[in-house]
């Protein structure tokens, strides 16, 4: 009797160990998930520089593409010594080194000195990787983005912190009278009811407290989303039902088949969201909180002019 | 204890909470939806219901078919293994046709073919952990509960590696899919789904008497003559058909082969030749309640179906483990 | 019975050169031995001799790697598993049930070699299931919970559904170890009885010498996986053949009403005993 309760109590064993494992797995994903939400999820935390270094930044590392571009527009894309995976504007920034993408390397970023890097509250960068890379004793300065107005002022930040306080003032003043021409222009426009997906599937649009929502608004439409905060998952259901009718869609290699094969078989096939109007806007300008938003802005508020 | 109750009234009961919750979910969610409004389908509000109705109906058949799956497929496991803890999601078989999906959509293979890609994997992992479990020619069951602990360890290990080589946008699609999701169900899906779902179920209902014997012990089933060894592979084969299609269809799922299986042989005891079938039932009517409310509670959005099957059976699950001997 | 050495009764097993491994150990090595119809054989032998395995090897739980079981002079393997599952009885030394099943229930899994698809609840299964369950004196526990019975009416329900298996072979692993007095022999008084009014077969594992003196018409001694020696009990288990069989030195008494019994006194090497199981 007691061997075999002896190899019973190591079945028992071992599917208790099983188990702990499965659920590791469900905690796992949930955990990813969480990581894909920060990617997308709007911080408010205000601009923190830590520690303060004197004198301008010389050694700069960019841990989002938006970031490499605003210090090219800046004029000091030479002071780059690395930039994230998926840098890839403007064609100079290519030849940089890589730290990561999703996931960044520390250690690569220690190994290159740099006196300042670069962290986006709304790209890629999960806080934990942020905090440890301030732990390490790097001068991490987080841009903000979560509105027009705080991309503005993050170019102007990131301007000061690269000794170019001129430029940045330049920049953010040329953008905002862009961005004022552009108000103007659709002041007097009806508002098309519209919403901006990300991504379709699951589909995924801009909601309220975004730069998103700011672009979609400022260019003259009304986004139907922008009473839920964030980047909401839309059933096909709300899709097939709401009075959408214009749909901004970014435009990349990648997004074009999977949204081309949503809108014909998948959530985006049915009822109003396959009968709006598309309009389809540069991703890499569109979806970064960088000085190209404002291509995006101008290019979507030309095609929702009626 | 008592005799349990087997008779027609059961099955009254069974079929009507089964055509409750199906009625529930065609009826809730971010549109509410009056079943005149969908029969008439005049004016504008009765085109509305007719559009969200095509949506709607074979999501609700695709839930109803991969709850059926997934408790079928538990129940057969506890009893087989003779441990109320067995469920696909623990033996393996989950995670390994959610890998096979993730490698072909890795791969920029078509999703349309992504279900063949998961019932490969369920296949591939359920040969593997049978293989890790062979021992002297049998399936040694404990060696078999140890394959599925190792097998998940892997694949989580490859579906990990898998989403951070994923671009962030694929990674997002794959983690949804990853947590289940009805959320795209053409009419195709269901009825794609329903020859596995026949063949994986008649294989098991017709297994089920010697489950009976299975679930006493191993060599209780061998001394009454069973050939346990071909047992052993027709149920496991049928769970993995099952359990890959429903992953294929609609993602990981955890817990409904666990909870439905408990809570059925709590009402009518442990007969296969009644616990299965009622699970069968039950598991349908629980995945489209749990998928009714996962678009209910916070529409437009929609909460991942795997999230509300796990809120609910991971209490049961702790209950259930700190419960057994 | 007990008289003469080679009973003239028919072999109804015979185990020939048979070899089988359970788990990593070769338990089996060579095994020779005869089962002649209707006796009741108790085998005896150390831990890791072979004893569990023998019956597992006839109870088809375990296929030999070498050897043969003939049963009724055919070999085992020839026979179709439901045939033999009809004939023999297996009752195992534990059984660990992790769910909820009614006694009657567990007593009519005796039937399942006889129905069709193994499932077998007509009306007529019920019957003879419920007389098996009268005759080991376990009908009213029928509606019981079996993971809820005590140790002695578990093995008596056990029992009851070799009867209802209607088996001519039955095959006991230490069926009374852990029960206490009472039990036993509630138990053993069911087990003589309707082995005698059955005129099965029984081949009984057992560690109790004192019980294979009392109710064995012969034992069978194994070793390392062979027969060290068989015969009449009383002839068999003497102090000589106990002392090279379990390494113990023993007397063989005989208590006031002539039953012999065996008194312990003690080890004869320095190995350590292992404990039963």
């Amino acid at each position: 009797m007691a061997l075999a309760a002896g190899s019973f109590g190591v079945a028992n064993r071992a599917l208790r160990v099983a188990a702990v494992a499965a659920l590791g797995l469900s905690v796992a994903a949930v955990a990813a998930l969480g990581l894909s939400t920060v990617r997308c999820g709007r911080s408010g935390s205000s601009p923190s520089v830590r520690p303060p270094t004197p004198g301008p930044a010389k050694r700069v590392v960019a841990l989002a593409p938006n970031l490499t571009e605003i210090v090219f527009a800046l004029g000091a894309g030479s002071s780059l010594v690395g930039v994230s995976e998926f840098s890839d504007y403007p064609d100079a920034a290519r030849s940089i080194p890589r730290v990561g993408g999703l996931e960044v390397s520390a250690e690569r970023v220690a190994s290159l000195t740099p006196d300042l890097v670069l962290a986006t509250a709304e790209g890629g960068n999960r806080k934990g990787a942020v905090s440890a890379l301030e732990a390490s004793g790097l001068p991490v300065l987080v841009v903000p983005g979560g509105s027009l107005d705080e991309v503005l002022a993050g170019i102007e930040l990131v301007g000061r912190r690269l000794g170019r306080e001129a430029e940045g003032r330049r920049l953010m003043r040329a953008l905002e009278e862009r961005r004022e021409a552009v108000r103007r222009s659709v002041a007097s426009r009806p508002r098309p009811r519209a919403v901006l997906l990300v991504w379709p599937d699951p589909p995924s649009a801009a909601g309220g407290g975004t730069f998103l929502d700011d672009v979609l608004t400022e260019a003259g439409a009304q986004n139907l989303l922008s009473s839920r905060r964030g980047w909401p998952v839309v059933s096909a259901e709300w899709l097939a039902t709401a009075p959408i009718e214009v749909a901004v869609i970014p435009d990349s290699p990648v997004n074009r088949p999977v949204f081309e094969r949503a809108f014909a078989a998948g959530a985006l096939s049915r009822g109003s969201i396959a009968a709006a109007r598309v309009i389809r806007v540069d991703e890499s300008a569109l979806t970064r909180p960088g000085p190209r938003v404002f291509d995006a802005l101008e290019q979507l508020a030309r095609e929702l002019s009626p | 204890m008592k005799a349990r109750a087997r008779g027609p009234g059961l099955w009254l009961a069974a079929g009507a909470l089964l055509a409750g919750c199906l009625l529930l979910g065609v009826s809730v969610g971010g549109v509410r939806l009056s079943p005149a409004a969908v029969w008439s389908g005049a004016g504008p509000e009765g085109e509305t219901a007719r559009l969200v109705a095509s949506i709607r109906v074979p999501r609700v058949a695709l839930a109803a078919l991969v709850g059926a799956c997934l408790a079928l497929a538990g129940a057969a496991l506890q009893a087989l293994l003779k441990n109320p803890l067995a469920d696909p999601f623990l033996l393996g078989t989950s995670g390994g046709a959610a890998t096979g999906a993730a490698l072909a959509s890795l791969l920029g293979v078509s999703p349309l073919l992504s279900p063949g890609a998961a019932f490969a994997g369920a296949v591939v992992s359920s040969i593997g952990v049978a293989a890790l479990a062979r021992r002297g020619g049998r399936l040694d069951l404990q060696r078999l509960l140890l394959g599925g602990l190792i097998a998940n360890a892997f694949f989580s290990a490859i579906l990990l590696g898998v989403f951070s080589l994923a671009s962030s946008e694929t990674a997002r699609t794959m983690l949804f899919w990853m947590m289940g999701s009805l959320a795209d169900a053409s009419p195709q899906k269901p009825l794609a789904l329903l020859p596995y779902a026949a063949i994986g179920a008649a294989a098991l209902l017709g297994s089920a008497s010697r489950l009976n014997l299975f679930s006493v012990g191993e060599e209780n089933a061998a001394a009454l003559g069973v050939n346990t060894e071909r047992s052993k592979a027709v149920v496991f084969l049928a769970s993995s058909l099952l359990t890959g299609a429903a992953v294929a269809f609609a993602g990981v799922i955890g817990f409904v082969g666990l909870l439905v299986p408990h809570a059925a042989r709590a009402i009518v005891g442990n007969d296969q030749r009644t616990l299965l079938p009622l699970s069968a039932i039950a598991g349908a009517a629980l995945l489209v309640a749990a998928d009714a409310v996962s678009r209910a509670v916070a529409a437009p959005s929609e909460l991942p179906i795997g999230a509300v099957t796990a809120a609910i059976g991971a209490p049961v699950f702790v209950y259930l483990l700190l419960r057994t001997p | 019975m007990t008289a003469s050495a080679e009973p003239v009764l028919p072999i109804l097993l015979e185990a020939r050169g048979l070899c089988a491994a359970y788990g990593p150990n070769q338990a089996l090595r060579g095994l020779d031995a005869r089962f002649f119809s209707g006796e009741i054989v108790a085998i005896l032998g150390e831990n890791g001799s072979g004893k569990s395995t023998l019956l597992k090897v006839i109870a088809r739980i375990l296929a030999p790697s070498a050897g043969d079981v003939l049963f009724d002079g055919q070999p085992l393997a020839m026979i179709q598993r439901r045939v033999t599952a009809r004939r023999i009885a297996y009752v195992a030394q534990s059984a660990d049930l992790v769910f909820p099943i009614r006694s009657l229930d567990l007593v009519l899994q005796g039937r399942a070699p006889h129905g069709r698809g193994f499932s077998a609840d007509s009306a007529e299964d019920r019957q003879r299931a419920i007389e098996a369950m009268r005759a080991c004196d376990v009908a009213g526990l029928a509606d019981r919970d079996a993971s809820a019975l005590s140790g002695g009416e578990r093995r008596r329900v056990f029992l009851a559904r070799a009867l209802a298996q209607e088996a001519e072979v039955w095959l006991l692993d230490e069926p009374t170890s852990g029960l206490d007095p009472r039990h036993r022999i509630d138990f053993l008084d069911v087990l003589v009885r309707e082995h005698r009014a059955r005129q099965t077969t029984v081949l009984l594992v057992t560690h109790e010498v004192d019980l294979a003196l009392s109710i064995a018409d012969r034992v069978l001694l194994l070793r390392e996986g062979r027969a060290f020696a068989s015969g009449p009990p009383g002839e068999t288990l003497t102090p000589t053949a106990l002392r090279d069989l379990f390494g113990v030195e023993a007397r063989v008494d005989r208590d006031a009403g002539g039953r012999r019994r065996v008194v312990w006194i003690g080890r004869t090497t320095p190995e350590d005993g292992r404990p039963a199981g």
